[in-house]
């Protein structure tokens, strides 16, 4: 394995070919428009835009982040326009970028996940669906659906059912047995997994001796939470057969590779974007470096190679 | 804006806890305006992770002045920043103090809170009277008085809460008086959320034009992860860096 010179850095995931695996993920990209003063958003694989519901949402109470050891933790809240205003933005994106965008599709309750789902499936601009069963359930006692396998098999079901774009479900690591969840969202009829979002941590104020934050829980992302990340995308690519999509502490064009080893066809992008604007840009341009000096042609050939 | 490369050209100790920072930042420099804040590394790796928000103190291109206070991990290495050292700075960023011809300004500056009174009160006095009111906890975190009283400022208010400089009280102490015998119709101010709030209480309800220029814990600082949200009149969010981080004071919902 030696220097090429050339690389094919196109990521296959069965339903979709991306022309490299590096996504923005849903939460740190805004809904991409705010990124077109850094870059052009053709170089992307793809982007997630920032989660929605039906209604708007003014999110949490602050404050709404806190920095822990090479992560950070955020209780954000999921605020944002509603889906009617978000038709607006995403034909703006879409006016000035032929990558592919997904709509990260919340609900506070299975009904609403349809409806947010029905109205982006039925836009051109919208290339695919993520399906993130991270939020809160009003019905399920405030648990949300990824914590469940059954209530992600329905739910997935459902919105399958009646969409007919590519299905991503987005999975939680905050539960006993992810690759159960994945492996029923897969029989529900998932093409592809993403994993993982945020992981459950809290932080403590003791000068105030109280929790930094209102819900006391809040989600541990950045660098911090890499190794775990990649346990997580290890164990359910080798449960599903479809396309498991990695996130989690991605800030290197190695750590890329490091994924796609462990078994996933593309990756998610995240905190470092906040960080660093331009960070999705340097990654791909590290990661077609990395390529050539490990003799790596495309990624097929290490998917999943990990030797172990 | 722009993630901009920059250098250090110094970083100049006032005292114990304050520094000015001064940067080589060409765009950043040739940009800014009189209210717009930066973020900058004050590492390379992830220890800590995110960029510090800084109002600008002053801008000359290719230049920019940061006047910071060291109040916890990412200040504490940006004080260890040495010249030649380089740091990725990310601006300009926010909105602006807006711009006056001809008027009676009543600058309102509490602890750090004068760096960009600093910035914006030099712009104004071109072409308005300027006056400052300037306040903090003790002398030590009164600085850069003399510089300020070169500057075309009409007349300057200290206080310190106590009384160790200036005169013992807060910015609002006399500030109702102050904006009576000079016919002041605009106030700009920049401290902490506990001066916001006493200012409100206090000048409120005077026929003055109130801004004021908000300080909060921020993620990114353009826009994308709404953190520095800050409740309104209205009870909805506005993001303190993109939609801020000048408002009109009446704008903000000050009780807690």
């Amino acid at each position: 394995m030696g220097k090429i010179e050339t690389v094919d850095l196109s990521a296959d995931l069965g339903f979709a070919v991306l022309k490299n695996p590096v996504i923005p993920a849903s939460g740190t990209f805004g809904y991409g428009v705010e990124f077109m003063e850094f870059f052009s958003l053709d170089i992307l694989g793809a982007f997630i835009l920032k989660g929605i519901y039906i209604d708007a949402r003014d999110g949490n109470t602050p404050p709404r982040i806190h920095e822990t050891a090479a992560g950070l933790l955020n209780s954000i809240g999921l605020a944002g326009p509603g889906a009617e205003a978000l038709k607006g933005i995403i034909k703006q994106a879409a006016a000035n970028t032929k990558t592919p965008i997904i709509v990260n599709v919340c609900g506070g309750s299975d009904k609403e996940y349809l409806e947010v789902a029905e109205i982006f499936d039925a836009m051109d601009e919208v290339a695919m669906l993520e399906l993130n069963i991270s939020c809160p359930n009003v019905k399920a006692g405030g648990k949300c659906p990824a914590q469940d396998r059954w209530h992600t098999y329905r739910l997935v079901k459902e919105v399958r059912e009646n969409t007919k774009k590519p299905l991503i479900v987005k999975l939680s690591p905050n539960t006993h047995d992810v690759p159960s969840v994945a492996a029923s969202a897969e029989e529900a009829g998932a093409d592809g997994i993403s994993l993982v979002n945020t992981f459950l941590g809290m932080a403590v104020d003791l000068e105030k001796r109280a929790p930094v934050f209102k819900n006391i829980l809040a989600g541990l992302s950045g660098p911090a939470i890499k190794p775990l990340a990649l346990k997580h995308v290890w164990d359910v690519a080798q449960t599903v057969s479809i396309p498991v999509i990695g996130i989690g502490g991605i800030t290197t064009g190695r750590d890329v590779l490091e994924f796609i080893l462990a078994g996933a066809s593309a990756v998610q992008t995240g905190t470092i974007n906040m960080v660093e604007p331009c960070a999705s840009v340097r990654i791909i341009a590290e990661l077609e470096e990395t390529m050539k000096e490990l003799g790596i042609k495309n990624l097929n050939e290490i998917k999943g190679k990990l030797n172990t | 804006m722009k993630d901009e490369m920059c250098s250090v050209v110094e970083n100049r100790q006032i005292n114990k806890k304050y520094y000015v920072l001064k940067i080589k930042a060409p765009y950043i420099a040739e940009k800014a305006k009189p209210g717009n804040f930066v973020m900058l590394k004050a590492s390379i790796g992830f220890e800590p992770l995110l960029k510090r928000p800084f109002g600008i103190f002053y801008a000359a291109p290719p230049y920019i002045w940061l006047y910071y206070e060291v109040v916890g991990r990412g200040t504490e290495l940006i004080a260890h920043m040495k010249p030649d050292d380089e740091a990725q700075i990310l601006g300009p960023l926010g909105n602006r103090f807006p711009e006056f011809r001809d008027r009676n300004i009543l600058m309102v500056a509490g602890g750090r809170g004068i760096a960009p009174i600093y910035y914006a009160g030099l712009d104004y006095a071109s072409s308005n009277r300027v006056f400052l009111i300037y306040g903090a906890r003790s002398a030590g975190d009164l600085n850069l008085v003399d510089d300020l009283e070169k500057q075309p400022i009409k007349e300057i208010f200290l206080y310190t809460d106590d009384g160790s400089a200036g005169k013992k009280g807060f910015v609002t102490t006399d500030i109702r008086r102050i904006i009576e015998d000079h016919n002041i119709d605009v106030t700009v101010s920049c401290g902490p959320d506990a001066m916001f709030e006493a200012l409100a209480a206090e000048i409120g309800g005077m026929a003055v034009e109130n801004y004021v220029s908000l300080e909060a814990l921020m993620g990114c600082g353009f826009g994308i992860c709404y953190s520095c949200a800050v409740k309104t009149v209205e009870g909805d969010y506005k993001k303190v860096c993109t939609d801020g981080p000048v408002f009109r004071m009446e704008e903000i919902a000050w009780e807690k």
